[in-house]
């Protein structure tokens, strides 16, 4: 991988730390700030941001001289800043520089470097660390246009493939699938039996998603009382239960009974009273509350715990599949990334042959101004359209391979032809080193 | 002829941009791409401007005024699918149907545009708009029920699909239950009052000009079999909330009921007004 500005990125990540060591590296929201404004006071540090997550805290910088066999300044700031012993840190820390670290960045804005690949969050938080960086003045021209370009592959990333589109999670399953019967949740009555803690998750999820209408009913009235405070919800008798069941679109059952509490004709009842629109039983309970074979009356959906921890996993394989594509996006990206940031060093490179051949023209006629003296203006003129000419058709040939070897990524053909031509290579940053 | 030939020019248009966006609606629908389905949606649009404008130059043609011969009103038809389908997009944010919905509407299209009836109108009592407005309300009826059926199955394949448990990335495609029941439904309710006017002003049209004969004629009597079927399935559906494999069977019946009013045109004795 050829080079770019000098991009030095080091960190942890749920893959190479326990949750003992990622929690010690923390930082809360609230010193980001505080902690990006210490890291860009680092020596050689000329840019940084820091990502900080529950489940990576990742530290990526643009520095003056990057030397490729240390990492001190950042090891020294991490030691320092949290006051870790360098033994503690070092075991669990990864560091990728220049493209790999691009690559790195890229992967980790498109939820490919993630624990549950395709989530959207780590978009956002990324967003975060920019804005802190942005504001403690953390970032110039060259990390800005890399996180910019993170967010745009993270976009493509998104709207290319289908990585975030399945949910994972038995809750959001089971929102999923009350929206390919119900459409939208807004308005629906969910009826809770039992008032355990995974039928309140439950709840709780299908309500920011529009529920509007909790019942409950639990054998212990007082506990359905307190489930129902919680959601403004409705009490629902015990003995009612059968009457007041087919009022609900979604029912989730938790109860600890171990005789079904639901079955077929159950099911057949409840639809007639309901004139045939759909019913959702989200059967959570072990024993099982509903019978199985209810799914098979028209308009009843019987899922319980297994029919939804089947369709997360197969969602989860859905995103690795989708994720081969998106790391495909990646890759090209990259790519493109590193040929642009390698044509910007091209065309200083060629401002700097243009700039020497110019002053060496220069230099000539004006060595040679004494001779030239009795020319007429139109004698000079034609002096300096030939000299112009000449220098113009000894730069195209090395002008030409510059360009190629930059737009081929070819660092050392590239740095080969600045030292022929203008007897030193440039730095990246366009300055001669 | 000018105008004919400009009505065909507009109609080969339409045949081209049905084509696009029925081509376009399958990465859309398929794999939820909103840049197919932008282009989908506009050109089904721009489809139905270019196909009433066809629709316009031919009603103003000097040698009929009337889409009076089978291929004309096949095109009709396929413009009001293609406004259906437009419709549910509006209402409900689906391009679903539009894998269905599309090739048919490019199908319907494409032998008038290539292939022009030859059939004129010549009785000119008949050269008005009553005449334009009965077709096109039986067409629209003929198009609501149409659309009803393909939401049907469309319930019935995501019924299915969720009762297996197997929830398979190919099904993401299909609309919410709810919102296939709603566009089934709604599309009946439409197409009722559209048979109920298409039929009586027909009628009255045949009792002016033809007389109590025109009430005889079997294809006459099935028409009006037809409404008493469509009017049934809709009181069936709902009083009773019937979806799922019994509305299809119900939708699908009163559909070949109407497959066989509309291919009994060929057979009617006094029920064709054209001439080769």
């Amino acid at each position: 991988m050829s080079q770019t500005f000098n991009l030095v990125l080091l960190g942890i990540n749920h893959n190479t730390a326990p949750i003992e060591v990622r929690e010690r590296l923390a930082i809360p929201a609230g010193r980001l700030a505080d902690a990006t404004r210490t890291l860009i006071h680092q020596p050689g540090i000329r840019e940084g941001l820091i990502l900080s997550t529950c489940n990576r805290v990742e530290l990526l910088t643009v520095q003056e001289n990057a030397d490729p066999n240390s990492n001190a300044e950042l090891l020294r700031f991490l030691h320092e800043y949290f006051s870790l012993a360098p033994a503690t840190l070092t075991p669990h820390l990864y560091e990728y520089r220049e493209g790999e670290a691009v690559r790195h960045l890229f992967r980790v804005a498109s939820s490919l470097d993630s624990m549950v690949v395709g989530e959207p969050q780590i978009l956002g938080q990324v967003k975060e660390s920019y804005s802190v960086a942005r504001e403690v003045g953390a970032v110039a021209s060259s990390l800005d246009a890399l996180i910019q370009r993170a967010f745009t592959v993270a976009k493509k990333v998104r709207s290319e493939t289908q990585i975030g589109s399945s949910s994972v999670s038995i809750a959001s399953v089971a929102v999923d699938l009350a929206r390919k019967i119900f459409n939208t949740l807004d308005g629906k009555t969910v009826l809770l039996v039992g008032a355990g803690k995974m039928s309140e998750l439950a709840a709780r999820h299908l309500m920011q998603h529009g529920a509007s209408n909790i019942l409950v009913a639990n054998r212990t009235a007082e506990r359905a009382e307190k489930m129902a405070a919680q959601f403004n919800g409705q009490v629902v008798p015990f003995d009612a239960l059968y009457d007041q069941a087919a009022r609900a679109d979604i029912v989730i059952t938790s109860t600890g009974a171990p005789q079904k509490l639901f079955g077929r004709s159950h099911g057949q009842h409840f639809l007639h009273s309901r004139r045939n629109r759909p019913m959702f039983f989200i059967d959570i309970a072990v024993p099982r509350d509903v019978d199985p074979r209810m799914n098979e009356v028209e308009g009843c959906f019987v899922y319980d715990i297994d029919d939804l921890q089947q369709v997360a996993v197969a969602n989860l394989a859905d995103r690795s599949r989708e994720a081969a594509a998106a790391e495909t996006i990646v890759t090209r990206e990259v790519e493109k990334y590193q040929q642009r940031v390698q044509s910007l060093d091209a065309a200083s490179a060629i401002r700097g042959l243009q700039e020497h051949a110019e002053n060496l023209r220069q230099a000539e006629l004006r060595r040679s101004a004494s001779k030239l003296a009795g020319l007429t203006a139109e004698q000079q003129a034609a002096v300096e359209a030939l000299t112009r000419s000449l220098t113009n058709k000894f730069l195209h040939p090395p002008m030409t391979a510059l360009r190629e070897a930059a737009r081929d990524g070819d660092a050392q053909a590239l740095a080969e032809l600045e030292a022929l031509y203008l007897g030193q290579p440039r730095s990246r940053n366009g300055s001669k080193s | 002829m000018n105008e004919h030939f400009m009505s065909l020019l507009w109609l080969r248009v339409a045949v081209l941009l049905y084509g696009i966006a029925a081509l376009a609606v399958l990465p859309a629908a398929l794999y939820e791409r909103p840049r197919w389905r932008h282009i989908a949606v506009p050109a089904t649009i721009a489809a139905l401007l270019f196909h009433f404008v066809s629709l316009a130059e031919m009603l103003n043609a000097a040698h009929h005024s009337l889409p009076v011969d089978t291929h004309e009103t096949q095109a009709l038809l396929g413009l009001l699918l293609a406004c259906a389908f437009v419709i549910v997009y509006w209402r409900y944010r689906t391009v679903s149907l539009g894998i269905f919905v599309l090739p048919i509407c490019f199908l319907l299209c494409l032998i008038p545009a290539f292939r022009p009836g030859q059939e004129s109108m010549p009785f000119p009592q008949f050269h008005t708009g009553w005449i334009f407005l009965h077709v096109a309300l039986l067409l629209a009826a003929y198009a609501a029920l149409l659309l009803s059926l393909l939401a049907s199955v469309l319930y019935l394949i995501q019924e299915r699909n969720l009762k297996s448990k197997h929830t398979r990335p190919s099904a993401e495609w299909l609309p919410p239950l709810e919102t296939t029941d709603q566009i089934a439904l709604k599309s009946l309710l439409f197409g009722l009052p559209c048979m109920t006017a298409g039929l009586f002003i027909g009628s009255l049209i045949a009792q002016q000009t033809i007389g109590p004969s025109y009430f005889l004629d079997p294809k006459v009597l099935l028409s009006f079999a037809m409404w008493l079927a469509y009017v049934g399935m809709i009181y069936i559906r709902r009083h009773s909330g019937l979806r799922g494999r019994r509305a299809i069977y119900l939708s699908a019946f009163v559909f070949f009921v109407v497959l066989a009013v509309w291919s009994a045109n060929q057979f009617s004795a006094v029920h064709r007004f054209t001439t080769p």
